[in-house]
């Protein structure tokens, strides 16, 4: 038997069978499932002899096609029958639905066509209308525009931030302050109390306080001031 | 101010969008009938012969047209006859899920009796099928409908003008004899 092969017409293995079964002017009611299944497989077979690819579609519907060959051989048991929906009528209903819809198409085929006479335009551009263009419309504002405004963001981020950055805590002892106190005394002779905390810290004033406290009971510092809430002044011993 | 004018104005901004009859009612504060009223008055100038334009109701919106009469002149601009036409499958999608509607895609893969994957993704973008919300089925699937551009695309004016199934094959099933004999005796 001559079969001209052509799958590139058919949309699956549904509309494949319909073809067989017109081919050979089978009553779809009256499926004659042995018949259709060589039919279907000598079908496949030409196309996989021609190096088309089948799709696996096909393949799954000749699975089910021999299944149910295969059952019409083996002697059936009428208890199992009653229970299982008979798979060829499955077929059928399938057949009939999938029909239903390709005949459908050539009205829709039609409708197409005669829309295509006529002719619509492209709504106009009316957003200067828009009273208020401080407001972007929502609908404008895509989830691509917020990512991309966000990545922006980070790249400026990026640019703002310095190269490196260290950050380290600075202590100081009381030996270190009284030392470098010293050394002040010893250029200056007299300095203003208050002059002796010039960095404002808290660390640093309480260190240079109690340096201050600490050289004073040593007699390294004398403190002395002139009147009621006048002016404290260290000098050095 | 002639309301007359003013919607033929915005028939024309808005184009292939068209308008509801509840945006008519709303710019040009008009109830129902008069809306009505009004763009049946405006629709009877346009089918006069000495106009190229018509109102056409093609997806529950009105819509200006050319007029099919003239199409012979409109194809003399088209240089090359390069058919955009939709697919055999495209089609084929687009039924199965106009008539079942919402619908899964695994459903119309059953009926069709292939993947239809590709092919939903694609009429999604035409703006033909749209995403309307998950089924409670397993899993949670993506529930599909077609769109109003979709009704336009057939010249339809509403879903009730999709064509009705041929009933020849049905009627041999006694199912439907039986459901055909009951909706007769209503």
């Amino acid at each position: 038997m001559d079969i001209e092969i052509k799958i590139n017409e058919f949309e699956g293995p549904l509309d494949l069978l319909l073809h067989l079964i017109k081919e050979s002017k089978m009553d779809i009611f009256d499926l004659k499932i042995e018949l259709i299944t060589d039919q279907y497989l000598d079908y496949i077979n030409k196309m996989e002899q021609m190096n088309l690819d089948i799709a696996s579609s096909y393949l799954v519907m000749a699975a089910e096609l021999i299944e149910m060959k295969s059952k019409l051989l083996l002697p059936r048991h009428e208890e199992e029958e009653q229970e299982e929906e008979d798979p060829k009528e499955q077929l059928v209903n399938r057949l009939i639905e999938y029909q239903k819809y390709k005949d459908l198409t050539s009205e829709f085929k039609e409708l197409e066509e005669e829309r295509h006479q006529i002719f619509t335009k492209s709504p106009e551009n009316i957003k200067s209308y828009l009273e208020d263009v401080k407001f972007v419309n929502n609908s404008e504002v895509t989830l691509e525009d917020l990512i991309e405004a966000f990545k922006k963001f980070l790249e400026r981020q990026k640019e703002s931030r310095p190269l490196e950055t260290k950050i380290t805590k600075k202590e100081i002892s009381l030996e270190e302050r009284r030392t470098s106190i010293k050394k002040i005394l010893k250029e200056k002779k007299r300095i203003n109390f208050l002059d002796l905390f010039d960095v404002i810290t808290k660390e640093y004033v309480v260190v240079t306080f109690l340096t201050i406290l600490e050289m004073a009971r040593l007699n390294e510092l004398l403190i002395t001031q002139d009147k009621n809430f006048g002016e404290i002044m260290c000098e050095g011993i | 101010m002639n309301k007359e004018a003013v919607l033929e104005g915005l028939l024309f901004v808005v184009g292939d969008e068209g308008l509801t009859i509840s945006q008519i009612k709303d710019i040009l504060e008009l109830n129902d009938d008069e809306a009505k009223e009004l763009i049946i008055s405006l629709k009877e100038k346009y089918e006069q012969p000495d106009r190229g334009i018509r109102i056409d109701f093609l997806g529950n919106t009105f819509k200006l047209t050319t007029k099919k009469e003239h199409r012979e002149y409109y194809q003399k601009l088209i240089e090359n006859e390069e058919t955009n036409n939709l697919s055999q499958s495209a089609l084929e999608t687009l039924a199965i899920i106009a008539y079942n509607e919402p619908i899964t895609r695994l459903m119309v893969d059953e009926i069709r009796g292939v993947s239809s994957r590709e092919m939903i993704r694609k009429l999604v973008a035409k703006g033909l099928v749209k995403e309307t919300g998950r089924s409670d089925l397993p899993g949670r699937p993506i529930l599909y409908q077609t769109t109003s551009e979709f009704l336009d695309y057939f010249g339809l004016s509403s879903k009730e003008d999709l064509p009705k199934f041929d009933m020849m094959v049905e009627e041999l099933t006694d199912s439907v004899d039986l459901y055909d004999s009951k909706y007769k005796e209503e």
